[in-house]
């Protein structure tokens, strides 16, 4: 009995931090869907291409200086978020702008052919080879009982934490975070009341593409190789958005955190005792996913939206 | 007016002499068209880079001999992404359109799969498969006479791999981690042959492809109290579960499939890979058989950029090898038929990169061996010859 609990503690714990990547990505998709509706259906290639910033930022100064040091890592970071500032702007002025007042269905269209072109970008530039990224947490772990986490998987859960609680602050505190929540509830309304609307626009597309290039960055070494592939992790952290509330950002981390965990633990503990688990491991997400939906149409943490005839 | 009937009874001998060069479609007087559907842009691109870049390393050399019979070779590739249907289309494209001698190397289980019915149709013949699922030599399905196989396929090497760990220690618990596809259900297939044959019981953990954790299987590997652990994974998986066992400090042997045997395994993994092993058909790139020798002078001759040197692009070569000497063999006038009759002749054929290669009209599996390779110190190691 004690083996079974330290195993699923275990799960839960390696879950949780596949889960915070689902959430990330799911935060993105989020915050873009909470000021313009529209589902940014590149999200998981942003996050590919932060990754692919940062290895080519911290391989290049490593040329440079052979040894990885911490300082290397550091300024690759802040490159790769500096790049992601420049890419989410000239995202929202290539895609969102030009289609500000066509239908929300055009937007989504739009950002499904820019996934296929990143994707396509990325592979002519960094060439077919997938990459072994470096990461400065190393191998390193840490033990306690029986459990035992990974330094990089506690770092990806931290980061998941403190992005959450910034974003919420952001949202719920500040002038600009609200006049974002304005500009989602009515735009027009809220160009009446003297919000800048476009820079509201531009302002999420920014925010989206510096947490997909956060979540790659961590993402990377955890997947020990580093290919355009990475992307289609977007598609998952998809179900995670919907699960959680589309549009919540407690709702993104949750679900994204449920979806790891489910994921981890009925490969693993609930295979092993039950074998016809393995048969529908795929599908166990979504059998969830569905099951809450019926209960709870709008996501765990989802708002009921009335609109009065 | 004699003189003229005279020259075109010439030049009509002249043209039948060219058309007898030209003795099947995609073969001219200087040149035969091979076709070769890859993953360019799906989720093995990396080797739709690399293999028919090895292959046209092979056939730049043989061409600047000279060509097979005065003919030049020259390989034409369409992108599959990895997905059957548009196999079929790209296939059916090369056949009709361009016109291809044989088809060779196509990648993938499922696209090879997909394209038998065209191969029976066409009777046009496809070498080197780029898949070790032992379903391509099976002689009783469709267009299996067209077929041949270079790879020694993943059921036989997960026999091999289970009788090795047995020979080495009789009391061995063995658990598999296998993908939850058609690469998986060959190695399963080859794990329950293994089952019967020795009266052992495989653990068996499944993962869905594109997995990016594995503690689940692991966990549960550690409580069925595996010691060994044979991994059919790709790249990514040997690395992760083997990072993931020794985070979570459980030490079997690890043991890998074919694929496995990337260098970048043991860089990626680092202390956690040392000691696995890996099964592989062909030899290391890096060794003295001849065909690695010669490979070697040639990445060195035409300067092959270092990254694309390794496993991958030396099984291109060395299938092109096959290619080649069937071609050889098919004599100047070549056609599908002779090509397959020629093929057949193989016996015991040896170059060094492959295990020695026999077809026969009843047999099309070519090899039924494979090297063990371990990482020792970070370095790939071969520990045995070829064994079966």
């Amino acid at each position: 009995m004690d083996s079974l609990f330290t195993g699923l503690l275990q799960e839960s714990i390696s879950g949780t931090a596949l889960g915070c990547i689902y959430a990330l990505i799911a935060l993105g998709f989020t915050l873009i869907y909470k000021a313009s509706e529209v589902v940014n259906f590149a999200q998981g290639e942003l996050m590919m291409v932060g990754a692919y910033v940062n290895f080519f930022l911290v391989t290049s100064f490593m040329a440079e200086s052979g040894e990885p040091t911490g300082w290397i890592f550091l300024s690759g970071f802040i490159g790769s978020i500096l790049f992601a500032v420049l890419f989410g702007w000239f995202l929202d002025r290539i895609i969102n702008r030009p289609l500000k007042d066509e239908p929300v269905f055009s937007v989504i269209m739009a950002t499904i052919s820019l996934s296929i072109i990143l994707r396509a970008v990325v592979s002519m530039f960094a060439g077919p080879m997938s990459l072994i990224p470096v990461s400065p947490f190393g191998n390193q772990i840490v033990a306690v009982g029986g459990i035992v986490i990974s330094i990089l998987d506690i770092s990806i859960i931290v980061s998941a934490i403190l992005l959450v609680v910034l974003f919420y602050y952001f949202f719920h505190k500040t002038k600009w975070g609200i006049a974002i929540q304005a500009t989602s509830e009515d735009p027009v309304a809220a160009q009446l009341m003297g919000i800048a609307v476009k820079r509201v626009y531009g302002l999420v597309w920014i925010f989206s593409a510096i947490v997909a290039t956060i979540s790659g960055i961590l993402l990377a070494p955890r997947m020990s190789l580093l290919d355009t592939s990475m992307g289609f992790l977007g598609l998952k952290a998809f179900p995670a958005a919907v699960l959680g509330g589309f549009g919540s950002i407690t709702g993104a981390i949750a679900g994204g955190i449920m979806m790891g965990v489910i994921e981890t633990i009925s490969m693993g503990t609930l295979s092993f005792y039950f074998s016809w688990i393995k048969e529908i491991n795929d599908i166990i997400v979504w059998i969830v996913l569905i099951a809450i939906l019926m209960v709870k149409p709008d996501g765990l943490f989802g708002v009921e939206k009335v609109r009065k005839v | 007016m004699k003189k003229y009937i005279g020259l075109s009874f010439l030049l009509t001998l002249l043209v039948m002499g060219c058309a007898n060069r030209a003795s099947a479609p995609g073969v001219s007087e200087d040149k035969i068209l091979i076709g070769n559907v890859q993953d360019l842009s799906g989720p093995m691109k990396e080797l739709g880079a690399v293999l028919p870049a090895g292959s046209n390393l092979y056939f730049k050399y043989i061409n600047e001999q000279g060509g097979v019979h005065d003919r030049q070779i020259e390989m034409m590739v369409e992108d599959h992404q990895y997905n059957p249907q548009k196999a079929v289309a790209a296939a059916k494209k090369l056949i009709e359109k361009d016109q291809v001698f044989c088809l060779y190397q196509v990648i993938g289980t499922s696209p090879c799969e997909a394209i038998r019915p065209i191969l029976a149709e066409s009777g046009i013949p496809l070498v080197a498969p780029a898949t070790q699922s032992g379903s391509m030599s099976d002689m009783s399905r469709e267009a299996a006479e067209l077929i041949f196989h270079t790879d020694t396929g993943y059921d036989k090497q997960t026999g091999i791999l289970v009788d090795y760990i047995l020979s080495q220690d009789s009391n061995a618990k063995i658990g598999l981690i296998y993908q939850d596809d058609d690469y998986g259900e060959n190695v399963l297939k080859g794990a329950a042959a293994a089952e019967a044959r020795t009266g052992i019981s495989i653990q068996r953990e499944a993962y869905q492809r594109g997995a990016t954790d594995f503690a689940g299987q692991v966990a549960n590997l550690m409580k069925g109290g595996a010691t060994q652990v044979i991994i059919a994974g790709v790249v990514k998986e040997p690395i992760i579960v083997m990072k993931t066992a020794a985070a979570m400090g459980y030490a079997p042997q690890f043991f890998g499939t074919s694929p496995t045997m990337d260098h970048r395994v043991a860089l990626a993994a680092g202390p956690a890979g040392e000691g696995f092993i890996a099964s592989n058909f062909a030899y290391l790139w890096n060794s003295d058989v001849p065909t690695a020798v010669l490979y070697r002078e040639l990445c060195e001759k035409y300067e092959v950029p270092e990254a694309y040197m390794g496993m991958y692009h030396f099984y291109g070569f060395a299938t092109a090898q096959v290619l080649v000497e069937g071609l050889k063999r098919a004599g100047p006038y070549p056609t599908r038929n002779r090509l397959v009759n020629a093929l057949e002749t193989f016996n015991k054929w040896d170059e060094g990169a492959f295990p020695p290669i026999t077809y026969s009209q009843n047999d099309h599996a070519g090899t039924e061996s494979v090297v063990l390779v371990q990482v020792k110190e970070g370095k790939q190691t071969v520990i045995t010859d070829w064994i079966d």
